[in-house]
């Protein structure tokens, strides 16, 4: 049985040292520039007529747009109803950058990874790890740039009795320390096990037919079961990172406007 | 003349009262069939029906999951870092460990609260309610 495991292993493919680092260009990171070059060429060559009525390739790009807008509208757009006394309703829009980047190269990672021979940069934990801890910093230092020591209000639900909040901050504290762990493991595990599966059904349609005779037609099953998980990988591969944009856009928004 | 042209009669729009009946019935029917459909579409309305639904509901198991199982994680390597710092093994791994499992359940509660609002959001709090039974003709 092919190993299931083969399809993640790193190449080095040029090797770099940097200060003593080791920050040699792997397979890993040619499909990540390859993404990015894809999306940039994409995204330029489309936007180039720039039509008030949009060619096929124009709209395809607004689209992309008008789904990630739609989404940081949804989760970050409701801070400004209430009314915080600041800003013109849309500086949330500030953040598009950020979030639009970020769910395409995701999205664009996973679905190179549904390509028979391409590589999945998503499925190691060291990238994901990278994006998440991206989007951590992020709301870090925006969080104590822009509310100062009223950030730690995210730590401090209202309403406690002071006899069990420092218990209460401790485990807000644990919970928002969480984030970046839940946030790059959901997605590296995804891409991971989506993988192997597929692998492993792939190698179970090999043996069958390998052993001959009436075990060659039961390979019709796991080809079934093949096929059908390609189409769900195919969804995992947008849903996750659908997810991952979702949950930055909320992280902003909770340092954009702690205490709630 | 009134029987021979009957059939050229309903054409014009002079219904009998039975056919008028009838009519008037399926009217409501497609009213309320309208009216399921609009509630149910609201409610996928990101995905479609069928695979990419349980796609979604899968995405947001396995979100509330890691989000449980990563506080434990961090609660459990802070304790352990604190225990090795002050030399206090096992008494902060152990209280680390239950405040993080605490942290988990708190994310899962407020995952599941925000599921809640936006479904309620997006429906007008109508889900489960406005569906008419035997729903199939």
């Amino acid at each position: 049985m092919p190993d299931p495991i083969h399809q993640f292993e790193i190449k080095r493919l040029i090797p770099i040292e940097l200060f003593g680092f080791d920050a040699t260009f792997t397979n890993s990171a040619l499909f990540m520039v390859l993404a990015v070059v894809v999306v940039s060429a994409f995204l330029i060559l489309s936007m180039q007529g720039r039509s008030l009525v949009p060619t096929r390739m124009q709209s395809l790009s607004e689209v992309m747009y008008e789904f990630v807008a739609g989404m940081m509208r949804d989760t970050m757009g409701q801070g400004h109803d209430e009314g915080h006394g600041h800003g013109h309703g849309h500086d949330y829009m500030k953040f598009f950058p950020l979030v639009f980047t970020i769910f395409i190269f995701i999205l664009t990672l996973n679905m190179f990874g549904m390509i028979p021979g391409f590589f999945t940069s998503t499925s190691h934990l060291a990238v994901t790890a990278g994006l998440a801890l991206l989007v951590f910093v992020t709301v870090l230092i925006l969080g104590f740039t822009k509310n100062g020591f009223g950030f730690f209000k995210l730590f401090v639900p209202s309403g406690v009795p002071l006899v069990i909040l420092p218990l209460v901050v401790a485990i807000e504290i644990i919970s928002f320390l969480s984030r970046p762990v839940s946030h790059s493991v959901r997605l590296f595990a995804n891409m991971l096990a989506g993988h192997i599966t597929l692998k492993v059904f792939a190698g179970f349609i090999i043996m069958l037919l390998g052993a001959g005779g009436a075990y060659g037609i039961l390979s019709i099953l796991p080809l079934t079961m093949a096929t059908a998980m390609t189409a769900l990988e195919f969804l995992v591969a947008f849903l996750q990172a659908y997810v991952f944009a979702i949950l930055t856009c909320m992280y902003l928004n909770d340092a954009l406007h702690p205490g709630h | 003349m009134a029987n021979s042209n009957d059939g050229q009669d309903r054409h014009r729009g002079q219904l009998s009262p039975e056919d008028k009946a009838l009519f008037e019935r399926r009217i409501s029917d497609l009213g309320k069939k309208l009216g399921k459909a609009r509630t149910e579409r609201a409610a996928n309305k990101r995905g479609h029906e069928g695979s990419a639904t349980r796609g979604q509901g899968m995405a947001q198991g396995l979100k509330m999951g890691s989000e449980l199982v990563g506080a434990v994680l961090v609660g459990a390597a802070i304790g352990y870092g604190l225990d090795m710092l002050l030399g206090t093994k096992p008494w902060l791994s152990l209280l680390f460990f239950l405040l993080g499992f605490a942290a988990g359940v708190l994310n899962v509660v407020r995952g599941y609260n925000r599921l809640q609002t936006d479904i309620t959001r997006e429906t007008g709090g109508n889900i489960g309610k406005d569906l008419p039974d035997g729903d199939d003709d």
